[in-house]
């Protein structure tokens, strides 16, 4: 790896903690306005370049209202700081561990080199440094994220507040006017001094959050409870949502409007879809268009709909309940011109299925592919550079797992032998309990390594993993 | 349980096959109980394996909960399909409203793919006889010990749902286990039935099936303490 650059490195220190709510008597609080994390410094001056300082440490912070907590953060802050940057650009990111445990970051859902990938394959040691460098190819505008993916550790690193939103733009963007809200939803559990909560080991607790994935009661939008998003009537608000849980699955709805679902995964549909709810998986992420159509001065919640995933034996008692996630506020303030959205955002060109060299069946079972755990000195499927191959991938017991393949998108071709309604770029895809959905992916540019795994962090840490090596 | 199925139990609890099957010759059990079945017809003689797993699977009638009637009939072996099929247990088996209450259910045991035991392999079956261990939850490993982390058993057993009788099945010797794995995935025709997951503790039934409440595997030498050389 090149020598670090000696460049300045946020302090963090300079960065503040999130103010705390102030509960007004005999009124309703007023709720916070939704905040965006704070974006990361470009420090470099070069055309096409993003460079960045990234650090991974412990902090204290005030994550619940009126208490600390020890977290870890990425530059001090819970979502860590966006990334932001365009197609095309060159992306530099300095990284230094400053935990006390080995970690990594793994840019989800991005195509670049595997030794760039952030794979436990590739672990940076604690006071270590490394500099991930790759380039945003064209065409891949979406909504990423990074999180670590150390061997073992990613539930506890998660649950702990690494992970923050990469967001890449495409120069001729067919939305690139509306104005934008990210909302990066997590959730946690916390003990009544503040601290987060893990379940002891061997616990019927621990038994649960090994089979379900760790979900918590406090479920958070970039790190608030309860924000508030104010639309004006007539405006059309375009909502990036990355699902940055370790293992819940949400259900967005807002009563009284229909959703226009745009994008997925790896950026926009070519043409919306209307949906009354969608369901987003962990690390899945989806754009919404929202509209300004409710009743002015008025508000509705942002509401996550009951979704069953989970297996009888370990079904939360109150899993039937809806969870609302932010207010949305009607302004009576009208747009001063009519919003008018293009019919076609953007061609998703089809892989084509005949040029498939083979179909790769994956069964998932509890906490196993195809029978086994993850093995780090084996290699489960070999391909070579270039090939388009098919996957069918099974779920062969009664718990959803969202699948998510590593360094190439794919595209979905039918789930349950229906076929898909229409393409689009993904790199994570829910397969509901005893289900089986079919995608279609093509190797391109990069050998090495790669992992496929089910995105409930637990599974994952404990062996729902396997690699396919490309050459 | 019910009355019916417990009779069911004892009466199936031989090892000796007392099905005639038809056009094939019946040989006297040997030494230990076991009849060896060997083809009469020259040209098809399918494996001596597969008859010994479906003489296994008759006699000790998977089918009573696992559907079908005879091996003719089309929802053999295909597991639960009518809500009289399930069962209730804890203590709601006796009073109906008591908790905690599991419903379990006899899953497909043919080999479809996606409802059945179509992507477990017979060494997974085989695990399921011998340890109890849900194949869908279990590594498709050798297991040679019956202690957790220990030869492979995993950590944290997930076992399969009562009233399953594999406490008792599982001293079949490997060979008929495999017999039984073998006719499952080989020599029935997978139908495609979804069954539900059935229902259970969040610790899948460990404290259900520890050594003091189903015995020890293997069992204890001959004469143990409760017996006697005659």
């Amino acid at each position: 790896m090149a020598a670090s650059l000696a460049m300045p490195i946020v302090p963090v220190a300079a960065l503040r903690a999130q103010p705390v709510v102030v509960q007004q008597v005999g009124s309703k609080p007023a709720a916070d306005t939704l905040r965006n994390p704070p974006v990361l410094r470009n420090i470099s001056s070069r055309p096409h370049t993003v460079e960045v300082n990234i650090v991974a440490a412990p902090a204290r912070i005030s994550v619940l209202p009126g208490r600390l907590t020890d977290v870890y953060a990425y530059n001090g802050s819970i979502p860590g700081p966006t990334l932001e940057a365009r197609e095309g650009d060159r992306v530099i990111i300095h990284f230094r561990n400053e935990l006390p445990e080995a970690t990594t970051v793994h840019w989800h859902g991005v195509h670049l080199p595997a030794n760039m990938d952030g794979s436990p394959f590739d672990p940076v040691p604690p006071g270590g440094h490394y500099d991930y460098i790759f380039n945003i190819p064209r065409g891949t505008a979406g909504t990423y994220w990074y999180h670590p993916h150390p061997d073992g550790r990613s539930e506890y690193q998660a649950a702990m507040g690494l992970f923050g939103a990469f967001i890449v733009r495409a120069a001729n963007d067919p939305i690139a006017t509306l104005p934008e809200k990210l909302l990066v939803l997590s959730d946690n559990r916390f003990r009544p001094d503040g601290s987060i909560e893990f379940a002891d080991s061997n616990s019927t607790q621990s038994n649960i959050d090994m089979e379900n994935g760790r979900e918590g009661n406090v479920l958070f939008v970039n790190g608030q409870v309860m924000p508030s998003i104010v639309i004006r009537k007539g405006e059309v608000q375009r909502w990036r949502v990355v699902n940055a849980s370790a293992a819940r699955v949400y259900r967005l709805a807002i009563p009284g409007q229909v959703l226009l679902h745009v994008g997925s995964d790896d950026g926009l549909f070519e043409h919306a879809v209307e949906k009354n709810d969608i369901v987003v998986a962990n690390s899945e992420r989806v754009e919404l268009l929202v509209r300004g159509t409710g009743k002015p001065g008025s508000d509705v919640e942002l509401m996550d709909l009951p979704y069953d995933r989970y297996m009888p034996q370990t079904r939360p008692a109150d899993w039937n309940t809806s969870r609302a996630l932010l207010d949305l506020h009607y302004s009576d303030r009208v747009m001063p011109a009519p919003v008018t959205l293009p019919t076609t955002f953007r061609v998703v060109p089809a892989l084509d299925t005949a040029t498939a060299t083979v179909t790769r069946t994956v069964v998932l079972s509890q906490g196993m592919i195809n029978g086994h755990t993850m093995d780090m000195s084996r290699v489960d499927m070999q391909a070579s550079v270039g090939a388009t191959e098919i996957w069918d991938v099974e779920n062969v017991v009664g718990m959803d797992h969202p699948f998510h393949l590593h360094g190439f998108q794919f595209q979905v071709i039918d789930r349950n032998g229906v076929p898909e309604p229409f393409r689009s770029w993904k790199d994570v895809v829910n397969i509901p309990k005893h289900e089986a959905v079919r995608f279609i992916v093509r190797y391109a540019d990069f050998p090495g390594k790669w992992m496929f795994h089910c995105h409930i962090l637990a599974h994952e840490d404990h062996g729902m993993m396997a690699v396919l090596q490309v050459r | 349980m019910t009355r019916t199925f417990l009779t069911r139990l004892l009466a199936v609890s031989s090892l000796i096959s007392a099905v005639a099957i038809v056009g094939w010759v019946h040989q006297s059990p040997d030494e230990a109980g076991r009849v060896a079945l060997k083809s009469n017809h020259p040209t098809t003689s399918p494996d001596d394996e597969i008859l010994l797993g479906r003489s296994l699977v008759l006699n000790h009638d998977c089918a009573g909960c696992h559907g079908g009637v005879s091996p003719a009939s089309k929802q053999w072996l295909a597991g639960m399909t009518r809500p009289d099929q399930e069962f209730l247990i804890g203590p709601c088996a006796l009073k109906l409203d008591a908790k905690p209450c599991w419903r379990t259910r006899p899953r497909n045991l043919t080999p479809d793919n996606a409802t059945g035991l179509g992507r477990f392999t017979e060494r997974q079956i085989f695990n399921a006889l011998r340890y109890g261990l849900r194949p869908e939850d279990t590594p498709d490993v050798d297991i040679t010990s019956g202690t957790p982390g220990v030869g492979n058993f995993p950590q944290h057993p997930h076992y399969l749902a009562p009233p399953m009788p594999w406490p008792g099945w599982r001293y079949m010797s490997d060979r008929e286990l495999q017999a039984i794995a073998a006719y499952l995935k080989r020599a029935v025709k997978p139908v495609s039935n979804k069954v539900p997951e059935s229902e259970g503790p969040p610790d899948f039934w460990a404290s259900a099936y520890t050594v003091d409440l189903i015995g020890p595997y293997p069992p204890p030498a001959f004469p143990a303490a409760n017996e006697r050389v005659p």
